[in-house]
């Protein structure tokens, strides 16, 4: 299993829109407060497409429904447009596990979704018998539901989000990976990424599991923020081990400028290919011209 | 190699098995778990024996520690049993339903050389163990007063369907949530001498509370608020804030920041006079495997690391978390009493 599609060196982080923000919960509430219109959003969205920018992050939330919706309704201002989905957005199902239970929430999530209903309906005869039989099944139902939320749009790269993936690298079954590999391959032509706070030693599992030259996406940054065990250990994956490595939170946060920022991960580092969020035409451009005179 | 067993395969069992499968020196040898659609998987995906009944699973299991993350009504039970077979135990929080219930497992305990530990994982936090540090320091002087808050979105409508919505099985915002505001209290200031003005108040829930708060009050001197509400839902996610007000200055601090003001400068840490804030970047130290948060490795980490040294003074110990049983238990009354 190995394909080798470009990966735009520029992918644009949406973080920001659904206030998220690793260091402070106040900066959190700010940006959440100024992205509460739509059309805050699609205005930085059409800045960056305008700077050059093709690629965009999107984490499937309710807001990320929205975008889509806005990209559909105007094909023809976005020709180039190509986006980096991720999936699930884990803490629309993390309520519901604590409501309901692990079956309880995937239960509602797949009946909720009214076209999967009637199959579902064959299948559930037995309680929660399909989710103990098939699990694979239930992951592809899964995946179908969010995959709709990009339907007509071009999807590039479809990652596994990091507390899923990471949850999942822990239990160390191969199936489940190779599973979700495969059938967005098959079923959706989109190559399959994987989220990580923990690259090192997903490189190895992927590899190990035959997912071989694996799109990675995980935090790099020089103070080693969200880099576990530690900045050495990806230093080393990353001149050791065939992958395509994304660095995402190059900035840690704020904690590194801009600058050295891009330096070392695009310089130093050798990565092709970044996530970064920003809010201003200014800071758009800024980062853009840094990543050009690195990369 | 440590052998391991989890008993409870829920949202808290999974991230645990997570994180110790990874872990060098242990081995999840057994589960535990009442359904039987999850058992059926576990046997299918995993190479481990699972049970649907936790006695049998202590008795055959050959094992060396056990993690609860049950209901928090049977935590006492499956203590009780896993103490008397020698078993270090990790038990989710809060540690039991009753004071009296803990003050039981408390002394079943003595003499019984056992590591027992209690997932609060707030004392695994960089920044709450920084301002720990501070305090014990007396960077901020003598603490006169706080405020411990604590809001999320965890129910935002009546879930009658969930243990978690009932008091009786270990439900309710002051077991699952305020334990967490009360335990950092603990951990930073200690435990209170009396708590006064106490409310509980349900928002959605009908049969548990959605809101807690109370006033503590130290024979020291020192007073503090809790206010706790996880039907809030312009948080996007569980939230601790704790202000504390010193004779030297102040400190503020959220899971991924504080600001300290001195009123003099502070050398030794590098803190101007004036407001000083540090980021988590400043100090954050990466943990070997990630799920979730660093504090959730850290703590079990440490809980291995304890058995291994034979460390039986641990931070977050059954005998620390009945202070937090008790304190719940006191507010509960008081708030009875001011209702009726």
């Amino acid at each position: 299993m190995e394909t080798n599609a470009y990966i735009d060196p520029i992918i644009f982080g949406d973080n920001q829109f659904f206030g998220i923000n690793h260091m402070s919960e106040n900066k959190a509430q700010a940006l959440a407060e100024k992205f509460r219109d739509l059309k805050a959003i699609t205005d930085v969205i059409d800045t960056a497409y305008d700077c050059g920018i093709n690629a965009f992050m999107l984490n499937t939330h309710d807001r990320a429904m929205d975008i889509c919706d806005h990209f559909r309704k105007d094909p023809g201002r976005y020709p180039d447009l190509c986006l980096y989905p991720s999936m699930p957005y884990a803490h629309k199902y993390a309520n519901a596990v604590a409501e309901k239970g692990i079956f309880g929430a995937l239960k509602d999530s797949i009946f909720s979704d009214s076209s999967t209903k009637d199959i579902f309906g064959l299948l559930t005869k037995g309680g929660s018998l399909i989710f103990s039989k098939d699990m694979m099944k239930v992951m592809q139902m899964l995946i179908d539901i969010e995959m709709k939320i990009f339907r007509d749009l071009n999807v590039r790269v479809m990652f596994l989000q990091n507390i899923v993936t990471d949850l999942l690298l822990g239990f160390g079954v191969k199936e489940v990976f190779v599973e979700f590999a495969t059938y967005i391959t098959d079923k959706y032509h989109v190559e399959p990424g994987f989220i990580t706070m923990n690259m090192p030693k997903l490189v190895d599992f992927l590899l190990d599991c035959g997912i071989e030259n694996p799109i990675v996406c995980s935090a790099i940054n020089r103070v080693g923020y969200f880099m576990n065990p530690n900045i050495q250990d990806y230093e080393n994956t990353l001149t050791e081990k065939r992958f395509r490595p994304i660095a995402m939170s190059i900035l840690a946060s704020g904690a590194v400028n801009p600058e050295d920022a891009v330096e070392y991960v695009c310089h130093k580092l050798n990565i092709r290919s970044i996530v970064f969020g920003a809010s201003s035409r200014q800071h758009i451009l800024e980062t853009r011209q840094l990543v050009e005179k690195y990369l | 190699m440590l052998r391991a067993g989890i008993i409870g395969f829920g949202r808290m069992g999974i991230t645990h098995f997570s994180i110790f499968n990874t872990h060098p020196s242990v081995k999840i040898t057994a589960v535990c778990e009442p359904s039987a659609a999850m058992r059926t998987m576990l046997n299918k995906y995993l190479d481990i024996n699972v049970f649907s009944d936790y006695q049998e699973m202590i008795a055959e299991a050959m094992l060396d520690f056990v993690v609860i993350s049950t209901p928090t009504d049977s935590h006492s039970e499956i203590i009780k049993c896993a103490t008397d077979n020698d078993l270090h135990v990790f038990s989710e929080k809060p540690f039991a339903l009753t004071a009296a219930e803990g003050k039981k497992i408390l002394k079943h305990l003595k003499n019984k050389n056992l590591v027992n530990q209690v997932g609060y994982v707030n004392r695994f936090n960089e920044v709450f163990m920084e301002v720990k540090r501070l305090l014990d320091e007396g960077a901020i002087g003598e603490v006169k007063n706080f405020h411990s808050e604590m809001y999320g979105a965890t129910v935002l409508k009546d879930s009658k369907s969930s243990w978690r919505a009932k008091r009786k099985t270990g439900g309710g915002c002051m077991y699952e949530f305020a334990s967490h505001c009360i335990d950092l209290v603990i951990y930073l200031l200690g435990k209170p001498d009396k708590v006064m003005g106490s409310i509980m108040q349900r928002i959605y829930s009908s049969d548990a509370e959605d809101l807690v708060s109370s006033s503590f009050v130290y024979a020291n001197g020192c007073s503090g608020r809790i206010m706790v509400n996880w039907s809030d839902e312009t948080f996007r996610k569980p939230t601790n804030i704790v202000t504390i007000f010193g004779t030297k200055g102040k400190i503020v601090a959220d899971k991924h920041t504080y600001k300290i003001y001195l009123k003099e400068p502070n050398h030794n840490n590098r803190f101007h006079k004036g407001w000083n804030t540090r980021y988590i970047t400043d100090f954050a130290k990466s943990v070997r495997f990630y799920v979730r948060g660093n504090e959730f490795t850290r703590q079990l980490d440490y809980f291995v690391d304890c058995i291994e040294k034979g460390h039986m003074n641990n931070i977050s110990s059954f005998a620390e978390a009945y202070k937090t049983d008790a304190v719940m238990e006191e507010i509960a009354n008081d708030a009875n009493r001011l209702s009726s």
